[in-house]
């Protein structure tokens, strides 16, 4: 914002507003948290008040939100006014959509910005889908983990489609960096949603193959192991049945390296009824060096001692959830 | 700076300006070893009087950066710095009123204008053409002045409650402000804690509210700001604060038989003490950096479920260290500068953290207890 300070030409030395008297911010007696605003933003908004009580819908006005939005992204009423002002000139909104881009990729992220990109794709309707979602990942490229750049992804696909190249789509990013959980969201969101796969049941099978793939190849990565649980929401009966969850458990603790979250798999797992064969019992007892102090004989309270120890900065956790097993058969 | 966290009040937290993109030398400096109360009531003081030009971007949300400034110095018992009849009043000049009863029907909010800019002056009659009434920014009023002691049950809260329904979606959600803007999480929780300050349930249908937020729940246990979307700290709080207030979930709910709660107990739990990074600080999502302000999202939350006795405090209490500035304040990372918003959510992390010398704090509010109880 400063670095164009310089250039910058005051509005009261413009000839095309030497009409308008500026309307100064009336703070009224006593102000607390006044702020020591800089002239240019002064001069900026003391015109928006006066453009605005006028109700001056006008090109000059459109230029004049402009400046006001860049000092001040978070302004809703100056959004507002953009908007009303657009409606009345019949502006091109494709031109609105490269303005909005703009200021996403410049890094200036608000709330606003995104409600008001909402709106003008509203108007332009399913032409703009397919090269919204592009300018999308455009930002997105720029930071994956862009809340508000996922929210309206989410709500384009949901309001105007264009599901079919999601799924490669988060595969690409998860190739690029398999620990952003921004990532595995999107890919939740579209396996659960997209009107192209069937839904959770029928995805089930094949995204398992896949995270269990992401994890043995990061076992300390909890996004995927989320993710594996979240493909049994609402049933956990089929989560402790699954064999390849039990077995990829037993396969990170059979490295004894990075094993956190295949302890606290397991110990879900048996807290929901799986009945552990002598394997998983001895893969346990592998990961617990110490004489001094032998392991319980049951087994989620031998993993709770040890995630005590091992996730130490947890420690009181897991020695609530040892207090709050269900009592061994 | 990629990131930018999520924030409850519609506050932008500042990015780009060039002072925090390299931070000073003197930011750098080996931390303080201690919770410096008199800089940061010294820090918060000068915001009272002035806040510098790098708000001014900001000025759309002046009642919430009053509301951190007043509600900060509250939490660090140093209410003394304040008028409070000069802010009672100053706080109350921002109350769009309607002209006519009549008026609560038509679709507008007759809550708190955020700031100056959205409240012109009125016209020659009396009348104040626009109305832009905020939900965030009626929350930092209420909020404000209950800090300041002034009696609630003197306000106008029927124009604010029965319009306050017109903000309400369909789906249970809010949008602040009846121009139209985004909806979801951070604004059930604005219009719950309303309700709540003002001891009156009519500006909001609860059930619809809660069927929203049960909707937010993710599959990892967290929540998201709006259905679908990745778990985050904020949106947690939000959702479980909202609950709280509105009564779906008892306090220390932990203590008591969690499996028959509105909301799958045991998973946000998990979800929530995975927060907790190598480093002590509190990260907002799964595989972020710490952040000092999710120390407050994150630990509020586990406060109400009565789970915050699970953390490493020390862990924690050294990570937020590192965040203090020897100007006073906190600032989000290590090594950056401070502003408002992590100062604030800095000193209500050390609150929840028992820190000496500073106020408790009545998580679900997001103040101090006392103000919550109207003890001022």
């Amino acid at each position: 914002m400063d670095s164009d300070e310089g250039d910058r030409e005051p509005l009261s030395r413009r000839a095309e507003w030497s009409d308008v008297i500026p309307l100064p911010q009336d703070d009224g007696p006593n102000p607390v948290v006044s702020i020591a605003y800089k002239e240019d933003f002064r001069e900026t908004m003391d015109y928006f008040r006066a453009i605005y009580q006028a109700d001056e819908r006008s090109p000059r006005a459109l230029c004049l939100t402009r400046e006001a939005i860049l000092a001040n992204p978070g302004n809703y009423t100056v959004w507002h006014f953009r908007r009303l002002v657009l409606q009345a000139l019949n502006a091109d909104l494709y031109k609105e959509l490269d303005f909005l881009q703009q200021i996403a990729n410049s890094n200036a992220k608000n709330y606003q910005l995104w409600h008001h990109r909402r709106w003008v794709i509203e108007r332009l309707g399913a032409d703009a889908r397919a090269k919204e979602l592009e300018l999308n990942k455009e930002i997105l490229s720029r930071d994956t983990k862009n809340y508000h750049a996922w929210s309206h992804r989410q709500w384009v696909l949901q309001a105007l489609g264009g599901w079919e190249d999601e799924l490669d789509y988060c595969h690409c990013l998860l190739e690029q960096d398999v620990f952003n959980n921004s990532t595995w969201n999107q890919r939740y969101f579209v396996i659960t949603r997209s009107p192209f796969l069937g839904g959770l049941k029928a995805m089930r099978e094949s995204e398992v193959r896949y995270t269990v793939k992401a994890i043995l190849a990061q076992p300390n990565n909890e996004s995927p192991w989320r993710y594996l649980r979240g493909l049994y929401k609402d049933d956990i009966e089929a989560l402790v049945d699954d064999p390849q969850v039990s077995s990829v458990c037993l396969k990170v603790m059979n490295t004894k390296s990075n094993y956190i979250f295949a302890l606290i798999m397991l110990l879900d797992l048996l807290c929901n009824g799986f009945q552990p064969s002598q394997e998983f019992r001895d893969a346990v007892d592998a990961l617990w060096t110490s004489d001094t102090h032998p392991l319980d004989s049951d087994l989620a309270k031998a993993i709770c001692y040890i995630l005590e120890h091992v996730d130490s900065l947890r420690a009181g956790y897991w020695m609530w959830r040892k207090s709050k097993l269900p009592q061994a058969a | 700076m990629a990131a930018r966290e999520w924030n409850p009040l519609d506050y932008d937290v500042e990015e780009g300006e060039e002072e925090e993109e390299t931070p000073s030398p003197s930011a750098l400096s080996s931390p303080l070893p201690y919770f410096d109360r008199d800089r940061h009531v010294a820090f918060l003081e000068m915001m009272y009087n002035l806040m510098p030009y790098h708000y001014q971007s900001q000025e759309i949300n002046r009642l919430t950066l009053a509301f951190f400034t007043i509600s900060g110095l509250h939490l660090l018992q140093a209410l003394d710095r304040v008028d409070k009849e000069r802010v009672a009043d100053w706080v109350l000049s921002f109350q769009a009123h309607p002209r006519s009863k009549a008026e609560l029907n038509n679709g507008q909010f007759y809550g708190f204008h955020g700031s100056r800019t959205s409240q012109l002056p009125p016209d020659e009659n009396g009348v104040s053409a626009h109305n832009f009434g905020h939900l965030a920014s009626t929350y930092c009023a209420l909020a404000i002045l209950k800090n300041v002691g002034f009696n609630l049950s003197t306000i106008d809260k029927e124009s604010i409650l029965i319009s306050m329904r017109n903000l309400q979606q369909p789906d249970g959600s809010f949008m602040p402000v009846h121009i139209g803007a985004e909806t979801d999480l951070r604004f059930v929780y604005c219009a719950a804690a309303i309700c709540f300050m003002l001891e009156d349930w009519r500006g909001m249908d609860r059930e619809k509210a809660k069927e929203y937020i049960l909707n937010c729940q993710s599959y990892d246990g967290g929540f998201g700001l709006t259905p679908g979307l990745e778990s985050h700290g904020g949106g947690t709080y939000c959702a479980v604060a909202s609950l709280r207030l509105m009564g779906y979930i008892e306090d220390d709910l932990l203590s008591k038989n969690a499996s028959s709660s509105v909301v799958n107990v045991p998973l946000l739990l998990d979800w929530c003490m995975q927060r907790q990074a190598a480093d002590g600080g509190f990260q907002g999502r799964a595989n972020k950096p710490s952040d000092t302000c999710y120390a407050f999202w994150i630990g509020a939350v586990l406060r109400i479920l009565g789970g915050y006795k699970f953390i490493d405090k020390v862990a924690l209490h050294r990570f937020l260290l590192t965040c203090q500035s020897e100007f006073g304040g906190f600032s989000k990372y290590p090594g950056t500068l401070p502003d408002i918003y992590h100062s604030y959510y800095g000193y209500t992390a050390f609150s929840l953290l028992e820190e000496p010398g500073l106020n408790p704090l009545c998580a679900e509010l997001g103040m101090t207890d006392l103000a919550a109880l109207g003890i001022i």
